[in-house]
């Protein structure tokens, strides 16, 4: 019985295996269509930042007042997302959650993508990108921007091992198991996979260390992810302009990120799910607990946000109250409420119920929710830029306001496509699950089947001898 | 039929003819300007002309324009001559350098015309002024109690020689960083016959570290000297004391403070060495040498012992 049961288990693994590898064996047309696609934006904005680097700032939207646009929202944007897969994860394995092995991979990948991207919108938002270096030689240790340098470097370091060392043994079968190896692809894959593998061979002593390494990185990785996202609040809290002089930043910052990545990481769980048939392992519950925790989170972001504006509202002290009248009834309103009830207190009520945490509601509100902080890093950061100290008069009607014109769209845009390129890149490449984990988990239930039957039996001889003594 | 299709024709040849002359017109269409004019003598004996460009909006009002070519012209004998050119930037005003003589016509003065002419934009638009060259000198003594400061204004005569300019109002401003600064609340002199004016300096100007403070005399916008001014240096402004440490306990002080270097330079080095004992400890890794597990799957102990305690 228990044999069989084994060999059940041994073929259950060995079909997950296949159906993780499947992916990295095959390129459909549909996949070639969108790899195309995205290059082609990614090359259009790589053109139009060309484009702005030789003919200066002057080519965007960005004026005197308003020098932080589009691209330092989709910088906090960015490292938002980045926050959450990590995190999630991290947390996750931390409190050995069993039903997190098969979405771990796609949280971290989406980390990594989105750290790499985050990471270069404040030097595309620079004139002069060549100067980046005079932070290295010449910048202060008590500035904000070397801290949010370091944090970042620090916590992508952290989040690439963090991602590349579930992946060793998973890389050790891909390596294993390559079909082609005579094409010129097929041999460059062997090389990319023996050389990431590392000479893995599933030793005991190899397991161990894996196991030691992971559990440091799952330690350190959460106290970093969370001042990452800290110190990026303070280069807007640490000023003393209207709408960022706040105490809550840093907290504030921390949930909006973990509330907007985790509804990504549904998308990507979503995503994945349906487009490589990860149906049988990414199932419903998955969702159902996903959802319960992007609601939790999504409380705690509505929270700080009410803090956010609710005791400066309370005071309405002059420049914080010209700010805020622009939010509540002036020309940002309609943004401000749209985002308010429809990204906030809609996605609640939705997530509250069962309903909205099966698969489909929920990805149309994580998409919803996810568009949704996008523009909210842009109501942090533009309306404030646009109330100074000083009122602003004699300039050009058009240093007054503030729309992006078609070049920061491009290069934005090009960005966002970059982000889809590396990831449908890596998944045509590399496992989207975590092999080894997910089958783990596999013989963990297998194992407890086995105990409870085992149990469930000695009951049963021990009722059975109860009632021989009764009888 | 066949004449109702060649009127046809020639109706929609007409109403194709007429669109297209509409829209030619409006790709054409300029939009009405002004130009306005001042002259400008600088201490050092420059001479420059500030020529503003203003063009009608899509509300009827004039708002400076970016981008328009102006040319300035000297009248020689009734004759124009181009002395300078430039481009206006985005506040509309453009600062064109002249030469140092300008042709003066019987009464001793120059003429000068800003032009804005054949730009593709903007219609045709000039302003003229004639202006009287004139000097002014200003002379302060330091040691003087009553902080009085004496400005001369003269002008040349066909002589040569200078002579007074009487009833010129005359202001006084100190000279700052970005700009002047009215010297007091009630900055103005006027000359006498002597083409004398005097101004008594306030007691609580700041001055630099000796207390030194520039104080400009300026005649602005006459309409026979145009802008002139003159400027000296004298030690009668409040020495300023610089604070050698103007942000206290501020985090983001000049130098960094020692406890922020020492908590930053702590949490970073730790993490980095965690790091790179990872990074160590998977290269060690990959040379291990001792065979595969029997199953090939982790040994027993690792997650299971986890369970097995729970």
């Amino acid at each position: 019985m228990i044999d069989s049961e084994t060999q059940e288990l041994d073929q259950e693994i060995e079909t997950l295996r296949e159906d993780c590898l499947r992916p990295t064996r095959h390129w459909s047309a549909v996949t070639i269509i969108w790899v195309i696609f995205l290059m082609l934006v990614a090359a259009w904005g790589f053109g139009v930042y060309i484009y702005q680097l030789r003919n200066g700032l002057g080519v965007t939207a960005m004026r005197n007042y308003v020098s932080w646009g589009l691209y330092i929202s989709t910088f906090v944007f960015f490292i938002g997302i980045s926050h959450s897969g990590t995190l999630v994860s991290a947390i996750l394995r931390i409190t050995k959650q069993e039903w997190r092995r098969p979405i771990t991979r796609s949280a971290e990948l989406l980390t990594f993508v989105s750290l790499c991207f985050g990471g270069i919108m404040p030097i595309i938002d620079l004139g002069r990108p060549d100067r980046i270096l005079n932070l290295v030689m010449f910048g202060r240790i008590q500035s904000p921007l070397i801290w949010d340098i370091i944090c970042i470097l620090t916590y992508f370091t952290g989040s690439t091992v963090f991602l590349f060392l579930p992946m060793i043994p998973d890389l050790a079968l891909c390596r294993d198991r390559l079909t082609d190896t005579k094409s010129l692809f097929g041999k460059f894959k062997k090389w990319l996979y023996t050389t990431m593998a590392m000479g893995w061979h599933g030793s005991a002593q190899q397991w161990h260390t894996l196991e030691k390494c992971m559990k440091v990185m799952t330690i350190i990785i959460i106290p970093i992810a969370v001042s990452v996202h800290t110190v990026v609040s303070y280069i807007f809290a640490m000023t003393l302009r209207a709408g960022w002089d706040s105490t809550v930043f840093g907290p504030y910052f921390v949930a909006g990120a973990l509330y907007s990545g985790s509804a990504g990481v549904i998308l990507g769980m979503a995503a994945f799910r349906k487009f490589y048939h990860l149906e049988k392992y990414i199932t419903p519950r998955h969702f159902n607990l996903m959802g319960q925790i992007v609601l939790a989170l999504t409380l705690i972001y509505a929270y700080l946000n009410l803090n956010e504006y609710w005791i400066p509202a309370y005071k309405m002290a002059s420049t914080e109250g010209a700010l805020l009248g622009d939010l509540f009834w002036g020309p940002y309103s309609r943004v401000f409420w749209t985002l308010q009830f429809g990204t906030v207190l809609l996605p609640i009520v939705v997530m509250a119920t069962p309903i909205g945490r099966r698969i489909l509601p929920l990805s149309i509100t994580c998409i919803v929710i996810v568009i949704g902080a996008w523009i909210k890093r842009y109501i942090i950061v533009v309306p404030t830029l646009l109330h100074p100290f000083m009122p602003i008069q004699e300039v050009p009607a058009d240093w007054a306001t503030y729309f992006p014109n078609w070049v920061e769209w491009s290069v934005t845009m090009a960005c966002l496509a970059g982000i889809f390129l590396v990831i449908t890149l890596f998944a045509k490449m590399f496992p989207m699950m975590a092999v080894w984990e997910v089958a783990e988990g596999m013989e963990l239930n297998h194992d407890k089947k086995i105990a409870y039957a085992q149990r469930k039996k000695r009951e049963e001889a021990l009722l059975e001898t109860e009632k021989v003594v009764i009888g | 039929m066949k004449k109702y299709n060649i009127s046809l024709t020639l109706l929609f040849l007409l109403l194709w003819g007429f669109s297209w002359a509409q829209e030619t017109t409006k790709a054409v269409e300029k939009r009405e300007s002004a130009v306005q004019l001042s002259f400008y003598k600088k201490a050092d004996q420059t001479k420059t002309a500030r020529v503003k460009v203003t063009a009608k909006n899509e509300h009827n009002k004039y708002m400076p324009v970016a981008n328009a070519h102006v040319n300035v012209y000297a009248l020689n004998n009734k004759a124009e001559e181009l002395i300078g050119s430039g481009v206006t930037p985005v506040d509309g005003q453009v600062v064109i350098d002249l030469p140092k003589t300008l042709p003066l016509d019987a009464d001793l003065k120059f003429t000068l015309i800003a032009k804005l002419e054949n730009d593709l934009a903007f219609e045709d638009a000039k302003d003229q002024g004639s202006f009287r060259e004139a000097n002014l000198t200003v002379i302060v003594n330091p040691a003087d109690t009553t902080r009085t400061v004496t400005v001369k204004a003269t002008q040349t005569d066909k002589d040569g020689k200078e002579k007074p300019i009487a009833n010129a109002t005359i202001n006084f401003y100190v000279q700052r960083f970005f700009g002047t600064m009215p010297a007091a609340e009630d900055k103005s002199a006027t000359t006498d016959e002597t083409g004398t004016g005097t101004f008594t300096l306030p007691r609580d100007i700041k001055g630099d570290t000796a207390g030194n403070i520039v104080i400009v005399a300026k005649i602005e916008d006459n309409d026979t000297y145009g802008n002139i001014d003159s400027k000296v240096a004298a030690p009668m402004g409040i020495q300023l004391a610089v604070d050698k440490n103007p942000f206290p306990r501020a985090l983001w002080e000049p130098r960094a403070p020692a406890p922020l270097v020492i908590t930053i330079s702590i949490i970073f080095t730790c993490i980095w060495c965690i790091y790179f004992t990872l990074f160590y400890t998977i290269i060690k890794m990959s040379r291990d040498k001792n065979p595969p597990t029997p199953t090939g799957k982790p040994p027993y102990g690792l997650a299971y012992e986890e369970w097995v305690k729970e």
